[in-house]
């Protein structure tokens, strides 16, 4: 199996990169390849399992972009092909169709589907996340194991952005294309009834965490069904559980606050 | 009407210290808070007392200002500082309040302010600092801070022109910070254990600011920290005025060359963190014109005091506070390699969870996968007490990092910990607390003694 990350060197925020460190202490095998700004994405000349991209700065989202720019018909084929992506944080943000800042438009995305980052410069929005994911409907719930429900799986994480995507049109754009359904905290914006986008087995979220460490029941289903790796258990399996099962009842009790304020004397402005 | 309600608040932020004072309140931001309340732009009608020297960054500020604070006032210097209270806007008018007569004219001679670098972008238009020292810019809490060049751009995009700025030349970030004002570096040439490929999870610098080719490292103390230069463009690190060099860990001393001439200064700690604090003080005071024969008297004078690190023995064990940053990455990091490097057995108790937002929600923990967790896999960190809300968080953590079941102990709450150690003879025992868990530390290093003395009695 070849897992590529794109651009490491500057798309290394916020603990994400532990995504790609816990696939490979799940799957020994994996092979992982980091391309860096120089260098042409291997998958897209070569077979590649999973191309993964993490949250950046926002220097660090322009510097992609001039990169991924040169190759965005081939992005759009590889898509269409059912390549697995696996895109969190802002990283997401560059495959929409444009970014603003302060409501100046900073820059056009790839295009891939059609949202429009809204952000700050100033203001940092954190909460936590709580929602559902759906297996294909090909899979069975059971695959998922311990912590899926009724064919759907658990998804807990945080978010820490400066802004949200809000659709081109409407968020209803969006919701149909949800990778996530949130039960509490926000999708895509505070309105939005998706979180992140799933287009074939492109993948793209806000929800950091690390994602696939906080969240062993979709790890294992991702690894299962869509890098075809016939994983018995998780690398630390019962500590990853524990630890999910303790954050899943935090974050549906009523007491637990979604939205932080605490670091910051200005409120969010939509 | 300005004067009219700048007196009006100084005179109400007064009246407010002594309520606070008969009502047995701590309340070490309400003055400040009053000050806002009745006139926002207070600290623009205050000016300050004499040179305003402030003090940012992510890690080091309060032993910078304490150090900062020390040798001027050894040097007979009054100085006004925030040290009782926070760092940011209302922290800063509070100090400045304590100090003033009623008539608002300031009792001290200069100000010594530690300033929190995100505030800055409130506190700039309203006050100049003659001098800022940054000591660096790193990681520091995702909810709050974000990232480095976010940091860095608030400080470019606030910073005052009148600003001197007093900058590490061994963090590209820190020394990129407003290109235009006038500047000064110092840095350290090499210290043992310098190496030339980043051995931590995070380096936040990786590419080139000019070019975004990748850069390299001559001498790497941690993260980005060090000599870099582009092989692609030339760019390289700036030159030092102030540079550090030929550490002597026997004599607690260093060599600070400036200007041609070189001088051995007093360490008061042998870690890379307070080893830079005291070449940047030693710049900072040389800026402001002292000698460095002064600098090196003075620096004599002081010590490093707080609530940060405490140490005890007790029948022949070691119990350390010791606090580690919570939600600060790189802030952790530095403390477990500096405590995994120490000789001798230990076993740690991990409560690092930030208090606060336990109360009100779930603390974000993705912090703690850009930490070196893998720092405390060494065979003489003999057991790992994993504590208090996140416990599980660490568990997981402290696997990944490759550390066996054999020495993870699981305790829910922090006060029980001290009943995991297993007290291994002559060891030491640190207790790694975060920002709010002060009391909580002592009460649990109090817990740790209570059970040494059991194991003593047999």
């Amino acid at each position: 199996m070849k897992i590529e990350v794109l651009y490491p060197e500057i798309c290394n925020l916020y603990g994400d990169l532990a995504n790609i460190r816990y696939l490979k202490e799940c799957v020994p095998e994996a092979e992982i390849v980091n391309t860096p700004l120089q260098k042409k994405p291997l998958f897209l000349d070569e077979k590649v399992d999973l191309v993964y991209m993490g949250t950046t700065t926002e220097q660090g989202q322009m510097l992609a972009l001039d990169q991924l720019r040169f190759y965005r018909e081939e992005i759009f084929r590889k898509i269409d092909e059912g390549v697995n992506f696996l895109i969190t944080g802002n990283a997401m943000e560059l495959f929409g169709k444009s970014i603003e800042e302060d409501g100046e438009e900073v820059c056009r995305g790839l295009g891939v589907f059609p949202g429009i980052a809204r952000r700050s410069s100033v203001n940092r929005f954190n909460s936590l996340f709580l929602g559902t994911f759906t297996p294909d409907e090909a899979d069975s719930g059971a695959k998922a194991g311990e912590g899926a429900e009724a064919g759907t799986i658990r998804i807990a994480g945080f978010k820490s952005q400066f802004g949200f995507t809000f659709g081109e049109e409407s968020d209803t754009q969006l919701d149909s294309l949800a990778l996530f359904r949130p039960q509490r905290g926000p999708g895509m914006n505070r309105y939005a009834a998706g979180e992140g986008i799933r287009i074939n087995n492109f993948f793209a979220t806000y929800v950091i965490g690390p994602l696939l460490i906080l969240n062993p029941p979709f790890t294992k289903w991702f690894i299962r069904e869509k890098l075809g790796t016939p994983v018995e258990s998780l690398a630390y399996e019962k500590a990853a559980m524990d630890s999910y099962t303790e954050r899943i009842a935090e974050y549906e009790d009523p007491k637990t606050g979604l939205y932080y304020w605490g670091g910051t004397t200005e409120k969010w402005q939509e | 009407m300005k004067k009219l309600r700048f007196y009006l608040a100084v005179w109400c932020a007064k009246l407010s210290i002594i309520a606070l004072k008969l009502t047995g309140h701590k309340g070490t931001n309400f003055p400040g808070r009053v000050v806002l309340k009745i006139c926002p732009d207070f600290l623009r009608l205050a000016k300050g007392p004499g040179k305003i020297l402030g003090v940012t960054g992510t890690n080091g500020k309060t032993t910078v200002c304490n150090l900062l604070i020390s040798m001027l006032k050894a040097d007979g210097k009054k100085i006004l500082d925030n040290n009782a209270g926070s760092n940011t806007i209302t922290g800063l008018c509070t100090a400045f309040i304590r100090d003033m007569r009623l008539s608002g004219k300031f009792r001290s001679d200069a100000a010594v302010l530690e300033i929190d670098e995100r505030s800055s972008r409130v506190v700039f238009p309203m006050m100049a600092p003659d001098f800022l020292l940054i000591n660096n810019l790193t990681r520091d809490s995702i909810m709050r801070n974000g990232h480095p060049e976010y940091i860095s751009r608030i400080l470019t995009m606030s910073m005052p022109e009148k600003t001197h700025l007093i900058l590490n030349g061994d963090d590209l970030i820190a020394s990129g910070v407003a290109p235009v004002n006038k500047r000064t570096y110092f840095g350290i040439d090499s210290l043992e254990g310098d190496v030339k490929e980043c051995i931590n999870l995070v380096n936040d610098l990786q590419i080139c600011p000019k070019c975004h080719s990748l850069l390299e490292y001559t001498n790497r103390r941690y993260h980005h920290i060090g000599k870099a230069f582009c092989p692609e463009c030339g760019f390289h690190s700036p030159e030092c005025a102030y540079s550090g060099r030929n550490v002597d860990y026997k004599d607690m001393t260093i060599e600070i060359a400036h200007n041609g001439e070189s001088r051995r200064y007093r360490l008061l700690n042998d870690s890379v963190f307070n080893i830079y604090n005291v070449v940047a003080v030693v710049a900072y005071m040389g800026e402001l014109g002292y000698s460095p024969e002064r600098i090196e008297e003075l620096l004599e004078k002081v010590e490093i005091v707080g609530s940060r690190f405490g140490v005890e023995e007790l029948d022949g064990y070691k119990i350390i506070r010791q606090m580690s940053k919570d939600r600060n990455a790189l802030g952790s990091s530095r403390a477990f390699d500096y405590v995994s490097g120490l000789p001798g057995d230990k076993e740690l108790i991990l409560m690092m969870n930030n208090l606060s937002d336990a109360e009100v929600w779930s603390e974000n923990v993705c912090w703690l996968y850009d930490c070196d967790f893998e720092f405390l896999n060494r065979d003489n960190i003999r057991n790992i007490i994993v504590t208090g809300p996140r416990a599980r968080d660490y568990y997981l953590r402290l696997k990944m990092a490759g550390i066996d079941d054999s020495r993870i102990s699981f305790v829910h709450d922090e006060l029980d910990s001290p009943r995991a150690l297993r007290l291994y003879e002559g060891e030491s025992i640190y207790v790694l607390y975060g920002t709010d868990s002060i009391e909580l530390a002592e009460k649990v290093a109090d817990g740790v003694k209570r059970k040494i003395a059991e194991r003593s009695r047999g």
